[in-house]
């Protein structure tokens, strides 16, 4: 049996922010403690002996949960699964939502990377995406971390703000440097539809995103993080060496894990499924003592499995191999994609491995659809 | 009608009128207080029984019915109304529609006075010695200005008052009246039953089951069911298969005489075979001479129509051939495009008939079109000396190899309140026309701010009307102005193609035929549009207009940089597979112009552009 990631999803906000479009709650903070007891008796449910790579917890805000109640999960685990001693496990923070003695809390159960929802360092910007934190309380967040003893810190940001120029970003991004993380995710701003941040910018209260602008920023990044001894490992990743995130790292090659909580996602023996996304369903699923409903259940195709160790794989900046291909001979399959992308300078080639170029980077979705195979029925 | 009637009970009429004065309604009530249908089976506007026509509250097609009435005298009389299109681009249909008629109806709206039409109307009807009875209709309606209409037929048309007759079509009030002055003003028919066929087809449809049935007035003679028949100028001879007239709907009898109107069917398969302005006459013991017959419709607005789905070729050309059975006006020739594939590079009367032909092409067919920018039929002669009619403007030759053209013009007529005058100069100027007359009308039926009713004549080039000409008329004028446009024959044109080209290839559907003073501007908004509604590539995109090798306007569509997916939340690789799906689905509806893919409406924005 293969090793598996695990994924804990905690869908509780204290405020959604303007531009998220997650499963995430705001207000129903008094379900937590039915939600941790929920999630535990599914964590119960679904192990199986399965050895454990690594741990996440994702939100919502994790980090609204007590120590108290994240020791409790964690105890499930390693009760319910072998967990690997080497085992990365992670939690997202908001920075908004910790103080020392939670923070060393969480460091002494084990919890041994910090993932902090920076998403700027400057409070204007901040404010416009309805974060609960300024940037001094994300600067204090790191130092309290350092202090409770976390050497493997990620920050995540957030570029391509409307009317953000390139200079402010380069200012959040200078300053996130200074604060001397291990990891960096920078994110463009994505305006998924009927966010309020969406709506702003619809109703014109806000300038439309310029792409050029986010491109532009985004290559900004990547000239700053490089010469700062980053190492860009995926497209919207960064590390020291040897930091990269093990347990996002499995999402883009293609190895299982399992999630579980509301909406989570898991990828087990070629079937793709995920759970309810209503916390309400999700609850009454546990008290009627059965299993929460699955929002999609898809068994992963040869044709399909193939399309999407290209596309995840290629998201990797050290692309994929051309012999990795299970049972086909993907150079002679893919030929007019390689070269057609090649030609238009956003796949390169070398070494045995195709990847995506800098500007490759910035497009990669017009390289990965052109890899989907047809449509079931169509030739 | 078992006994023919004494041809002196016999009167042939029209309607004539301008677009919405009431003509439709009017024959309803005719068609009502003779009996032809009880008030019940009237549904409005019984000649027009087409489901376009109802709805544009237009004539498109001329149609005929009897009426039986009985005179003020106790005589039997027999009324046959023939309906004319009311649109000018049809006026070629109303002008073999009054051949067949001895009298006209004029109807005039109390609330707009004389427009644009009516007078192309009165024209007609007057060239073919028509005895015209002018009424005024609408005037139950509050805004009516009877008085001020009545001034104007005394002072334009000039008519005694005492012989308007005054009425209103929707409540039938002078409608009675309007019956016993058909029967006492508009003459008899002449002719003579004794003497050999001659018939004058005005009209013609096809039946899937009798063939082609014509719709004809007959001058001398008789036609008895099963006769051989001849048409004169086609040298087609021919059956009469079944013989009749309409009440609306068709209605067989044994014979028809001189002075009658009514149909025969031919069973010929095609309408062209059956040219309307024929003369039918026996097979043997014909006639010696023809009537005097029209001109065909020429084709003077061409586009090139296409299916928006390849596949559906075929079924578009089935759809044309049938159109075509009833529509000889309508004519076709396949041609392809690189971009829009194949279709048809089709010519019409005129807009409306090209807007008529393309909605009933996607109502009646179901089929989905794509219709280039409507242009004329220029007659080039290359430095060659060779003679070219072009109607495609991919096909216009390069600049060096035109010694000469020359373009359609028309005359055009616009009657509007004076207060207007000065604006409807400017957009004359503006469409390249010029000025040749004025003609005061009386005063304004709209009040006296609007000033004097005036008709302007100008001439202009046909290609110039065609693009926003009419929309800015009704615009700049408020709606006021009415126009009548007739066509007066070629002249000497300076005029360029200009060319669009997309990532350096030159798109054809795009290509425009232009004065060379335009194509800066032209060019200019092709460019822009062009720039707008493309999206961006890969690569950067060139947009350039130009005439010859000579660039005019230029755009460039900087290459696209970022088409990235951010954040992977927690594993959900599904959502993002779903979003290249829709991606991937979503270039294949595009078309290709080269390498540069351009969503189809964004295509058929630019095309629309005037």
């Amino acid at each position: 049996m293969h090793d598996i990631a695990l994924y804990l999803h905690i869908p509780f906000c204290r405020r959604r922010c303007q531009y998220c479009s997650f499963v995430s709650f705001q207000g129903r903070e008094t379900d937590v403690p039915a939600y941790v007891a929920a999630l535990e008796e599914e964590l119960r449910r679904r192990a199986g002996g399965q050895r454990v790579s690594s741990i996440y917890f994702g939100g919502g805000t994790p980090s609204l949960l007590s120590a108290g109640q994240i020791a409790g999960i964690l105890t499930t685990v390693r009760t319910a699964f072998a967990v690997a001693g080497e085992a990365e496990i992670t939690i997202e923070a908001n920075p908004g939502t910790v103080d020392r003695a939670y923070l060393s809390a969480l460091r002494a159960m084990g919890i041994n990377r910090l993932s902090l929802g920076v998403q700027s360092l400057d409070d204007h910007e901040l404010a416009l995406l309805g974060r609960i934190h300024t940037a001094t309380g994300a600067r204090e967040a790191v130092r309290l971390a350092r202090d409770a003893g976390f050497d493997n810190i990620n920050l995540d940001l957030i570029y391509g703000l409307p009317g953000q120029t390139l200079s402010a970003w380069r200012n959040t991004l200078r300053r996130a440097i200074e604060m001397g993380p291990e990891h960096l995710s920078l994110y463009a701003l994505t305006l998924e539809e009927d966010t309020p941040m969406w709506r702003t910018v619809r109703e014109q209260q806000l300038p439309a995103v310029d792409p050029d602008r986010s491109a532009d920023q985004y290559q900004a990044a990547e000239d700053m993080l490089a010469e700062q001894g980053y190492r860009h490992y995926e497209i919207s990743n960064w590390a020291r060496p040897g930091r990269e995130c093990r347990h996002n790292l499995g999402y883009w090659l293609c190895r299982p894990y399992l999630g579980v909580g509301v909406a989570a996602h898991s990828f087990l023996d070629g079937r793709r499924l995920a759970n309810t996304g209503s916390l309400d369903a999700y609850l009454a699923a546990y008290s009627g003592g059965h299993e929460p409903a699955l929002e999609m259940d898809e068994h992963i195709g040869p044709d399909l499995e193939i399309a999407e160790r290209i596309i995840l794989g290629l998201r990797l900046c050290e692309g994929i191999s051309l012999e990795d291909m299970p049972g086909i001979d993907f150079g002679q399959r893919y030929r007019r994609q390689i070269a057609e992308m090649e030609g238009a300078g956003l796949l390169e080639y070398g070494d045995g491995r195709i990847r995506l170029t800098r500007r490759g980077r910035l497009l990669s979705n017009e390289v990965f659809w052109r890899f989907l195979p047809e449509p079931a029925g169509a030739h | 009608m078992d006994r023919p009637l004494d041809r002196k009970n016999i009167r042939n009429f029209c309607i004539i009128a301008h677009i919405d004065h009431g003509k439709s309604t009017l024959a309803d009530r005719l068609i009502e207080l003779t009996g032809a249908m009880r008030s019940g089976d009237i549904c409005n506007q019984v000649l027009d029984s087409m489901e376009l026509e109802r709805e544009r509250g237009i004539t498109i097609k001329a149609k005929a019915i009897r009426l039986d009435y009985r005179g003020a005298d106790g005589g039997a009389y027999q009324l046959n109304l023939i309906d004319t299109p009311g649109h000018v681009d049809f006026s070629y249909e109303v002008s073999r529609t009054l051949a067949a008629c001895d009298g006209a109806v004029l109807v005039i709206d109390a609330t707009q006075g004389i427009q644009a039409q009516t007078l192309a109307n009165v024209y007609f009807a007057m060239e073919h010695n028509l005895e015209i009875i002018p009424v005024i209709n609408k005037i139950d309606l509050p805004s009516s200005e009877t008085g001020q209409v009545l001034d104007e037929i005394e002072n334009v048309l000039g008519y005694d008052r005492e012989d308007v007759l005054l009425l209103s079509a929707k409540t039938g009030q002078g409608v009675p009246d309007l019956l016993k002055e058909i029967v006492r003003r508009i003459p008899p028919p002449a002719g003579d039953p004794g003497r050999p066929l001659r018939a004058l087809i005005f009209d013609s449809h096809y039946d899937s089951y009798k063939g082609v049935v014509a719709y004809l007035r007959l001058i001398d003679g008789h036609i008895v069911r099963g006769d051989r028949l001849r048409l004169m100028r086609q040298e087609i001879e021919m059956e009469a298969l079944e013989v009749g007239y309409f009440a609306p709907d068709q209605c067989p009898v044994a014979e028809l005489i001189a002075g009658d109107v009514g149909y025969i069917a031919t069973g010929l398969k095609n309408v062209r075979e059956c040219r309307v302005g024929d003369t039918v006459t026996w097979a043997h013991k014909g006639a010696g001479e023809p009537l005097a017959g029209y001109q065909p419709a020429k084709p003077m607005v061409f586009a090139g129509i296409y299916p928006t789905q390849a596949d559906d070729y075929h079924q578009l050309r089935e759809a044309i051939d049938k159109l075509s059975l009833n529509d000889a006006s309508l004519s076709s020739e396949p041609e392809s495009s690189p971009i829009l594939g194949h279709g048809f590079r089709c010519g019409f009367l005129g807009l409306l008939h090209l807007d008529i032909v393309c909605e009933r092409l996607e109502r009646e067919f179901g089929l989905s079109l794509v219709v280039t920018v409507p242009g004329v039929s220029f007659a080039i002669t290359t430095t060659g000396g060779e003679q070219k009619t072009i109607v495609n403007p991919s096909e216009f030759p390069a600049p060096g190899e035109i010694a000469s053209i020359e373009e359609p013009w028309v005359k055009i007529s616009v009657i509007t309140p004076s207060k207007f005058i000065g604006p409807l100069m400017e957009l004359v100027k503006e469409y390249e026309g010029s000025y040749r007359h004025t003609e005061y009308l009386g005063q304004s039926t709209t009040g006296g701010e609007m000033g004097q009713r005036v008709r302007l004549e100008y001439e202009m080039p046909l290609r110039s009307m065609l693009t926003t000409f009419y929309d800015q008329l009704k615009s700049r004028s408020r709606g006021y102005a009415s126009l009548d446009h007739e066509f007066t024959g070629y002249r000497e044109a300076r005029l360029v193609k200009l060319d669009v080209l997309v990532n350096d290839v030159v798109v054809d559907a795009f290509s425009r035929i232009i004065p060379p003073e335009k194509a800066h501007e032209v060019g200019r908004a092709m460019v822009d549009k062009l720039k707008e509604v493309i999206p961006r590539q890969l690569f950067k995109v060139p947009i350039q207009a130009a005439v010859g090798s000579r660039v005019v306007a230029r755009a460039d569509i900087a290459a696209k940089r970022k088409d990235v997916l951010a954040k992977c939340y927690g594993g959900d690789i599904t959502r993002k597979r779903k979003l290249l799906e829709k991606q991937k689905e979503g270039k294949k509806k595009m078309k290709s112009i080269g390498r540069v893919e351009v969503p189809k409406e964004a295509f058929m924005d630019v095309l629309k552009l005037g």
